[in-house]
């Protein structure tokens, strides 16, 4: 009982922790592009140190890779990780009819808590002294909201401060609209008089009003005045804040309008905010609005792109096949005055793997060895990848030792993308054999790597050895990927086993593989197949 | 194979898996068996699925046969033994057909 106070103790101080550490955490992050959603993951580990980070970013690029290579190769994705939280934007916290207040979702209006004390001191707090307790606002209707706050006021026995304020404002503007929420912010300084707005009281308006569908951009204009009147200059988090806002709202246009606005009139973007739109821009328009907001911010405010920006752009260029233009622009790169560093040659390395160009990836593998820059990780396991999906795998086998060498130790991912390859070529005993090796140098198999597996023994007509690996599998409680369970549930049928096909329909919906609907497709599909074949005499 | 085909299948015709998920005004024979009144072709076919797992229809000798109760009997057109592999079909019936 004791420990799992502890726990729940430490889990709200480090949601604390986390909450005024995004600010800044933010700023960082923000060149790795991911929204809030990445920040989840770190949610826990808030991390200081470059190396860190580093991984982090590592980390965040074979995520990535896993996802976006896998294309071709049935199972390649780690479903360990679910994708879809990676790389969409958390919905656009559309305003709810209840939004409790403490919502770990949007803390970055609240500002440095104090100076984190050490953790035992904070421990000894009970909750109930905690003045941002949940608050509920029930009604949008600006009578209410101002009833609702003379009761808490009253009601209250401890000093308010502004953290408290900006909670309730927050949860009152996301059920409310932007003049209400600016009515109840004026409603709250005339009522408290020790209440002073700070700048990210109007920050939460701000990213109302961003977030608010409108047709122009007056609203924020609006909330920017008010900022400015209250001596607030819009700074690089006014900035920020706003982009992310409309960005996360679909108002790209908008977004390009207003960074353009204040960087003539209060603060530029940084380098983070900036390589944020970028990103999101390259996601979502099309390549000639990127270079021209590039071309413009750059002529007229002397924005330069940095080589984050570069990596971005190659990326997106890479993953659209247009390895042409990905080498003009890192010929634009050197001439900027920038050396492609490790992520860059991955990231075109990953180009060319995608297309299936082996030798490419090689020719940048040897690139990067001539300039001096250190292979990471990443590198040989988007080679080893490449290598085994054009086909290669007696070569990307070598370069299994090659890392090895360099000090890198292979993890699942080299081995999943080994026993692919050894898939496609019809070797799945080799495959197999891969799998005890892997296990026997302590490198554990993730769901991926067995329904690569599954997928494999499936088509080459090893069903015993693949309704095996379906055991371990369920008996492990992994998810099933649709490739794989398609073959599975073909090769049963072919047996004339409908009965485990249909076992293996029940294990995808109850382990919510993925959707119901396309499982019973497979499934159906399957047995119509199965019945043709029997009119023609060909299955059992 | 399969996985591309089904995707191309959901990007480029949707109504086809519509068939599947849309409610459909059921016969009355159907109707006592479900228990309600409208129910997708989908769900139809989970819900007399885990009737038989529920009531170990199966065939012990061989699970890729059920052999139906009455209650089955009446919507999969009244035989006592039904493969597995047929089931799928045998729901459709009860659906309408696909529009061209």
């Amino acid at each position: 009982m004791f420990w799992v106070t502890i726990y729940f103790l430490l889990n709200r101080l480090l949601l604390k922790f986390w909450a005024w550490a995004v600010p800044k955490k933010i700023i960082q992050l923000v060149w790795i592009g991911l929204a809030q959603a990445c920040l989840r993951p770190c949610l826990l580990k808030p991390c200081k140190t470059l190396k860190s980070q580093n991984q982090r970013r590592r980390k965040r690029k074979r995520r990535k890779k896993t996802k976006k290579m896998g294309k071709i190769p049935p199972s390649f994705r780690t479903s360990t990780v679910p994708v879809t939280t990676l790389l969409k934007n958390p919905p656009a916290v559309l305003p709810k009819q209840s939004t409790v207040l403490e919502t770990p979702q949007k803390p970055h209006h609240f500002p440095k808590k104090r100076p984190q004390p050490s953790g035992k001191t904070k421990k000894t707090r009970t909750p109930i002294e905690d003045p941002k307790s949940p608050v509920i606002f029930n009604s949008p209707n600006l009578l209410d909201a101002k009833k609702l706050f003379a009761s808490i006021t009253t009601t209250s026995t401890t000093p308010l401060d502004f953290r408290f304020h900006n909670a309730l404002l927050q949860s009152y503007s996301s059920i409310s609209t932007v003049n209400d929420s600016i009515s109840f912010l004026r409603h709250m300084i005339k009522s408290q008089p020790s209440f002073s707005p700070e700048r990210s009281t109007y920050h939460i308006l701000l990213s109302q009003s961003c977030k608010s569908p409108n047709s122009d951009l007056s609203a924020v204009h609006q909330t920017l005045n008010l900022m400015v009147t209250h001596g607030f200059p819009p700074d690089r988090v006014t900035t920020d804040i706003a982009v992310r806002s409309l960005c996360s709202a679909g108002r790209e246009e908008h977004a390009i309008e207003l960074v353009k606005e204040l960087s003539l009139k209060h603060s530029p973007p940084d380098s983070f905010t900036y390589n944020f739109i970028i990103r999101h821009l390259c996601k979502t328009r099309a390549l000639s609005t990127v270079y021209n907001f590039i071309d413009e911010l750059q002529n007229s405010f002397q924005l330069k792109p940095d080589l984050v920006t570069y990596t971005i752009l190659i990326d997106n260029v890479c993953n659209g096949k247009n390895l042409r233009e990905a080498t003009r622009l890192l010929e634009v790169l050197g001439e900027a005055g920038f050396k492609p560093d490790c992520y860059v040659y991955n990231t075109i390395m990953k180009g060319y793997c995608i297309l299936d160009k082996g030798s490419e990836a090689i020719g940048v593998y040897k690139k990067m060895k001539e300039e001096g820059v250190e292979p990471d990780l990443v590198t040989y396991n988007t080679l080893i990848f490449g290598l085994s999906k054009s086909g290669r795998v007696k070569e990307a086998r070598k370069f299994l030792d090659i890392m090895a060498e360099m000090g890198h130790f292979p993890d699942a991912v080299t081995y999943t993308s080994l026993m692919n390859g050894l898939c496609r070529e019809g070797n799945a005993l080799g495959a197999l054999a891969l799998l005890e090796e892997m296990e026997a140098k302590g490198c554990s198999p993730n769901s991926c790597t067995y329904n690569t597996l599954l997928h494999g023994l499936c088509k080459l007509r090893m069903l015993e050895r693949g309704i095996e690996l379906y055991g371990v599998m369920k008996s492990g409680g992994m998810k099933l990927e649709k490739a794989s369970y398609a073959t599975f549930v073909r090769a049963l049928c072919k047996e004339g086993r409908v009965a485990e096909a249909y076992e293996a329909f029940d294990y995808v919906v109850e382990s919510k593989s993925f959707d119901d609907v396309t499982a019973y497709s497979t499934l159906e599909n399957s047995l119509k197949w199965l019945r043709k074949a029997r009119e023609q005499g060909l299955a059992s | 194979m399969l996985p591309q085909r089904v995707k191309r299948a959901i990007t480029e015709n949707p109504k086809k898996l519509a068939n599947l998920i849309d409610l459909a005004n059921l016969p009355s024979t159907l109707r006592e068996f479900v228990g309600q009144s409208q129910i997708s072709r989908l769900g139809c076919f989970m819900r007399v699925w885990s009737y038989i797992k529920a009531n170990n229809l199966q065939d012990p000798n061989n699970k890729n046969v059920v052999i139906c109760d009455d209650k089955l009997r009446s919507i999969l057109l009244g035989k006592p033994r039904v493969e597995l592999a047929e089931l799928p079909a045998l729901i459709k019936l009860h659906f309408p057909k696909e529009r061209k």
